[in-house]
């Protein structure tokens, strides 16, 4: 009877813990999707809502937008902990999902800047704050909240679920935006559907409210705040206080930097240098990442688990080490499999194609190349030349060397070389999922229960939002210095790497020194 | 194990201290040399963002290990 009694408790108890998850992680992974669209659209967005004259300023605004997204994530984390340890857990990852939410939607409502000049950017650049500010304090929040309900001896295997949700919600946002761009086409996309994805987010979130109004608070919380242990001042107690100022530099020195450098070169410099140095075709180039982040996912799990046995640290650290190793040979085979001057053209199936169309008070001049190479793989240049009709116009540009046609390359592989790809970042993947499936385990149980979510949500987002979030700015920039002139091809398409292999391997060392094996049993404090 | 994480300790300290020239002379360097937006942009976010979070997390954490802070970490 005894026995019977405390299975149907054991059952009630993780049966309890699976809805706490899944109501947790809905809302984490929508709030991921939020983010990930503007990140992915990045250049649609710069089109719409950045003056054109310039594109790389444009676009470099839009990245700045992006950068401060992130930058701004630390300031969320400080305001909603705060928020969270003073007021509890639920209530506080509730407001960060509906600001998430709502700005996202507000997004894809803004009109362009050709309709309302200036306010377009800054009310997006405003809009994009929001986001980072609502992402700052949901992450902490989830993986607080997942964790104080999760038994002891089992915090990695079920926090992991939290960590998979920022993968999820990438693919996710690939998966919307290439549906919507393959129903709509690409010009009805680029015009006005890049707004469904964002729309769309209001559905998502209403959903996801619901659930989440539906939860309890956290019991170790609950227990608490009934005890009157609550902290006053968590802002105070988490930075100013020496014992825990360490735990926080520690954790962001020896964990977070270095796993926020891996999971944003796995996941979102692989993407950039798929288009960008490979010039791999968009929709080929999104579907290599969103197959290698879907077979790669279940492995935040297996490493989440598996630090239960063996401990968080070692997981991580193994997981930095191999990817500051063999990232540059890792990306010289993503490039070399791309490689045009590696392949052997059939110079009989080569087409050009030009056309040209008076577009209001310019002529257009499209010149499109086809090409075919021995092992299938399939090259299309497209250049468009516009010129001004008016010849003072045309001389004027002319004499400022601004007569130059746009040029799009796409490289489209073939099957074998498709998979091979999908491989490389796979690989990537698993790096990601070594170095982010234990963290929020390791990172809650560092911190006393009083002011978690305020110390361990700053370490977090610095790592992944600065750390993490700058690696496509400064990657990019440092493989552009390596360019000897405009339009020509950089001597070293691999310099990005250097940034997320220099962080990494100083996190490796940090945290192979001074990071204990160690799991504590997260008792209230 | 101690007298590593502190003889380390010194090494982050002086990584933190070091960085602020490094990063201020280069971005002095990139700027005279080409004095774009682009570049405005560029520098502004590794010398406002990035630099003292480096910097001051560095030092700090390098003289905790120093004082041996970390020395009950194991």
């Amino acid at each position: 009877m005894a026995q019977n009694v405390t299975n149907v408790s054991q059952t009630e108890e993780v049966s309890s813990t699976r809805r706490v998850i899944a109501a947790s992680s809905v809302g984490t992974l929508i709030e991921w999707y939020d983010f990930y669209i503007f990140g992915t659209l990045a250049k649609i967005i710069s089109e719409q809502f950045f003056p054109k004259d310039n594109p790389t300023a444009a676009l470099l605004a839009t990245l700045a937008t992006f950068a401060a997204g992130f930058v701004i994530r630390p300031f969320g984390a400080l305001f909603f902990g705060r928020l969270g340890d003073l007021i509890g857990r639920k209530y506080t990852f509730l407001v960060t999902l509906v600001i998430m939410g709502g700005s996202t939607f507000a997004i894809g409502l803004v009109p362009g800047y050709k309709t309302i000049g200036f306010f377009a950017p800054a009310i997006v650049f405003a809009l994009r704050l929001l986001q980072g500010l609502a992402l700052g304090g949901e992450y902490g929040g989830a993986a607080t909240y997942v964790a104080e309900h999760s038994p002891a001896g089992q915090r990695g295997f079920w926090t992991s679920f939290i960590q998979t949700t920022a993968t999820l919600g990438l693919f996710l946002a690939l998966g919307v935006i290439l549906l919507v761009r393959q129903t709509l086409g690409v010009e009805t996309f680029s015009d006005w559907g890049w707004r469904i994805p964002f729309i769309l987010s209001s559905l998502l979130v209403g959903v996801s409210v619901f659930i989440r109004m539906r939860m309890s608070e956290s019991p170790m919380f609950v227990k608490m705040k009934k005890e009157g242990k609550t902290s006053a001042n968590p802002l105070a107690e988490s930075f100013k206080k020496k014992d825990n100022l360490k735990m926080v530099l520690i954790a962001l020195l020896g964990a977070t930097a270095g796993q926020g450098v891996v999971w944003y070169t796995g996941q979102f410099y692989a993407l950039s240098f798929l288009q960008n140095a490979c010039n791999v075709e968009f929709v080929q180039s999104n579907m290599i990442i969103s197959i290698a982040l879907l077979i790669g996912t279940p492995f935040f799990i297996v490493f989440g688990a598996l630090s239960d046995k063996i401990g968080r640290k070692y997981i991580m650290m193994a997981g930095m080490l191999i990817a500051v190793l063999s990232y540059k040979p890792i990306y010289q085979m993503m490039y070399d499999s791309a490689n045009l001057k590696n392949k052997i053209e059939v110079v009989e199936k080569t087409t050009v194609e030009t056309k040209e169309a008076v577009k209001g008070t310019d002529t257009v001049t499209t010149t499109v190349t086809k090409k075919t190479f021995a092992d299938g793989t399939t090259f299309k240049e497209t250049k468009k030349l516009t010129v001004p009709l008016d010849e003072a116009k045309k001389a004027e540009l002319a004499a400022k060397d601004k007569l130059k046609p746009e040029t799009k390359k796409e490289v489209t592989l073939p099957q074998d070389l498709y998979y091979k790809m999908i491989g490389y970042v796979l690989i990537q993947v698993i790096f990601v999922t070594m170095v982010y499936g234990p963290i929020a385990a390791f990172l809650v149980e560092i911190f006393p229960t009083r002011i978690r979510y305020t110390s361990m949500s700053l370490p977090y987002h610095i790592g992944n939002g600065v750390f993490g979030g700058l690696v496509p700015l400064i990657s990019t920039r440092l493989v552009e210095a390596t360019r000897p002139a405009p339009g020509l091809p950089p001597a070293d398409p691999l310099a990005g790497l250097m940034y997320p292999i220099l962080i990494a391997s100083v996190s490796f060392v940090i945290g192979m020194l001074y990071i204990s094996n160690k799991t504590n049993n997260m008792d209230v404090e | 194990m101690s007298a590593i994480k502190k003889l380390f300790g010194i090494l982050w300290s002086l990584m933190g201290i070091g960085i602020i020239p490094l990063v201020i002379m280069q971005a002095m360097k990139e700027i005279a040399a080409k004095p774009s937006e682009e570049n405005w942009i560029f520098w502004s976010i590794v010398i406002v963002v990035l630099m003292p979070i480096i910097s001051f997390s560095l030092i700090t954490f390098g003289v905790f290990a120093l004082k041996g802070e970390y020395d009950v970490l194991e």
